[in-house]
């Protein structure tokens, strides 16, 4: 039965353009960022690979010709790219209740709970194509773009796609949790694209020149940012050699880290958001009076 | 898991919007086999009924039943029950017959399903054209379709005819009365009684989220007094022998003629022939549905409930029009059980409930002949 449901609600996904028409410009900005912070990434690693730069390397006692400066510029690539997977997912039950297609879509169920969950587990594989989509684009750009010497090895480029993936279906999951709190589409994708690219970065602002960066790890866009940056700033210092403390902080400001936990925990926090907006637009729907 | 009876049981739904009371203790049954209208002005709360019915708004009280189980529990409800409700949706861009495979899947029917209703309600060759170009009527036809995939037992419409040109109309017509005679339940909502009078076979009418009458259509218009217009030689000898029957109820019109009320025009024949009287013309007046519409569904909260059934006012029962906030309560544990409204429903001659579900007796049977004016719409 739930099989059924699951292939009504993919149907649902691709008998309309939504899913490409913004797969296209998920795939134009990952491989868009992945191409400039390659560019930049290259530029940095040029000037300070120079023998005016040598000079100050060697007295820090860093060798730079190991640094993977490219897995910054794929965890903010990835972070950005996640906007999109983030509004799929935002639509998938504010359309539905915006355009009443909702009423069908309970009338064909056994029950809510088998409808939302066959929801659930089709935006869980879109959110993981997209994510693929992202993390084959940044890989593109960034190759393209980057020293070889800058690339990280098989291992690390895995990790990233894991995490990259993992980041993708767990924005889309916020998104779907967003949405149907809010039911209407419009509302729901300024919200969640102003949240995530404005809103955010000016707490992010505030509370870090209070002097909380910790705080930063807990808010929804720094704790999927540390799921990514942290991974992309372990894997960095696994192979820089000799790092000072203080440029550790640094690093993960530049991989969008700055102030999320490890990996997991940056994770688990961000589960904890998407699991939050989730269940509650999960149990907003479920006793919704469908007039 | 459902009895497969195809009967509908609505008991005692109720359900309050914040302080509005969209539906007040509704109760009827719906029996397959036929078309079942289900009648009552805008705001009603027809809509609301049919939606708690279907699981999609839940009742503050009662309970709505399909095959014996509430929606929820059916299993496969499209396969049971089909809907059609206002202000259903399309996806503007989606394909009707993308839509439709959407939900045959839901259902598990196979996609040449979608394709055997697109023809059946006549959108066989706007199967590729996307919804959101339809028009209303389509829309209409479409939602249909969406309803008829899983085959249901029951059909439960709310409106359909909105939208629909006079052709689409006589087809949904034939449709629904072919439909219910292969033995399934049609339930149809509407606001316009001549909409759906020449559907339905039953009636329920509700009135401000409360049952006004329910039973076959024809037996409300039994109730409405019809009149006998007769053209006798001479009038004033055919007055006097139907005085001398106790007919008082006479008229005479502008024409010449003489209207006699709550006679059959057999009655006027035969008494004129004992007196003597010859009848240059004799015609039946049949009750106004319409009217009789109009009075069960306005003014109930003016009514003089004495009027009601002839009772006088006492008892619970009498609170009926104007239910008090005690009302409800012993309204709601005993429904239409109380002695007021056994008497005048059992006196009416000739009136056929349909198989009611235990205890289930229908107070606005007690609506009495005549009394219509100053009784159940005399406040409109």
């Amino acid at each position: 039965m739930l099989g059924n449901l699951i292939k009504a609600e993919f149907r649902k996904t691709t008998t309309t353009g939504l899913w490409w028409g913004l797969l296209i410009p998920t795939v134009l900005i990952a491989l868009g960022w992945a191409l400039g912070t390659g560019f930049v990434g290259k530029n940095i690693m040029d000037a300070v690979n120079s023998s005016d730069a040598e000079e100050l390397t060697r007295l820090l006692g860093i060798d730079p010709s190991q640094w993977q400066v490219s897995l910054f510029g794929m965890a903010r690539s990835i972070n950005i790219a996640t906007i999109f997977p983030m509004i799929f997912g935002g639509l998938a039950i504010s359309t539905e209740i915006n355009r009443r297609t909702i009423t069908t879509t309970f009338l064909t169920a056994p029950n809510r709970v088998s409808a939302l969950s066959a929801k659930l587990v089709v935006y869980v594989l879109w959110g993981a194509i997209y994510g693929l989509a992202i993390v084959a684009a940044v890989s593109i750009g960034i190759a393209l773009t980057s020293d070889s010497s800058s690339l990280p090895d098989a291992a690390g480029w895995l990790a990233m796609a894991g995490v990259g993936v993992l980041a993708s279906v767990l924005m889309t999951m916020f998104g779907v949790g967003v949405g149907a709190l809010m039911t209407s589409p419009v509302g729901t994708t300024v919200v969640l694209v102003l949240y995530m690219l404005l809103i955010e970065n000016g707490l992010q602002l505030v509370v870090s020149t209070q002097g909380l960066p910790e705080l930063v790890g807990f808010l929804p866009n720094g704790s999927v940012n540390g799921l990514t940056g942290s991974v992309a700033a372990s894997l960095f210092l696994s192979t820089a050699g000799v790092v000072p403390d203080d440029l550790v902080e640094v690093l993960r400001a530049i991989a969008g880290a700055l102030g999320a936990f490890d990996w997991w925990l940056s994770g688990l926090v961000f589960l904890a958001w998407t699991a939050l907006f989730f269940l509650g637009g999960w149990a907003v729907t479920q006793r919704k009076d469908i007039t | 898991m459902h009895d497969g009876s195809g009967r509908i049981v609505v008991q005692n739904l109720t359900k309050q919007f914040g302080p509005v009371a969209a539906v007040q203790n509704l109760s009827f049954t719906v029996e397959p086999g036929s078309v079942t209208g289900f009648l009552g002005p805008n705001g009603a709360g027809k809509t609301t009924t049919l939606r708690m019915l279907l699981g999609l708004v839940t009742p503050t009280a009662g309970i709505g039943l399909i095959n014996g189980r509430p929606f929820h529990e059916l299993g496969n409800p499209a396969r049971v029950v089909g809907a059609v409700l206002e202000a259903q949706g399309f996806h503007p861009k989606r394909s009707a017959r993308n839509h439709l495979r959407v939900y045959a899947a839901a259902i598990g029917v196979p996609d040449v399903r979608a394709d055997q209703v697109l023809q059946l309600v006549g959108l066989g060759a706007a199967g590729d054209r996307r919804a959101g170009a339809f028009s209303l009527g389509m829309k209409q036809r479409l939602a249909l379709a969406t309803a008829l995939l899983g085959d249901p037992q029951v059909l439960v419409l709310d409106e359909p005819a909105n939208g629909l040109d006079p052709e689409g109309i006589a087809w949904l017509r034939s449709f629904l009365q072919s439909y219910a005679r292969s033995g399934r339940t049609v339930l149809i909502s509407s606001h316009l009684l001549a909409e759906v009078e020449q559907t339905v076979d039953q009636v329920v009418i509700v009135s401000r989220g409360q049952t006004m009458y329910y039973g076959p259509l024809d037996n409300l218009r039994d109730q409405q007094q019809g009149r006998v217009l007769v053209q006798p030689s001479d009038p004033a000898a055919l007055v006097a022998a139907l005085r001398e029957e106790g007919i008082t109820a006479i008229e005479p019109l502008p024409d010449g003629r003489i209207a006699v009320a709550g006679v059959e025009a057999k009655q006027v024949a035969d008494t004129a022939l004992k007196a003597g009287v010859s009848i240059y013309g004799i015609q039946e007046e049949k009750a106004d549905l319409e009217r009789l519409f109009f009075q069960l569904t306005n003014g109930q909260y003016a009514a003089a409930p004495t009027q009601y059934g002839g009772q006088p006012p006492v008892g619970p029962g009498t609170g009926y029009h104007a239910p008090p906030p005690g009302y409800q309560q012993p309204y709601q544990q005993q429904p239409y059980q109380q002695p007021g409204y056994q008497q005048p429903y059992q006196q009416q001659p000739g009136y056929q409930p349909p198989p009611p579900p235990p205890g289930y007796q229908d107070p606005p049977s007690g609506y009495q002949p005549g009394q219509g004016q100053s009784g159940l719409g005399g406040g409109a």
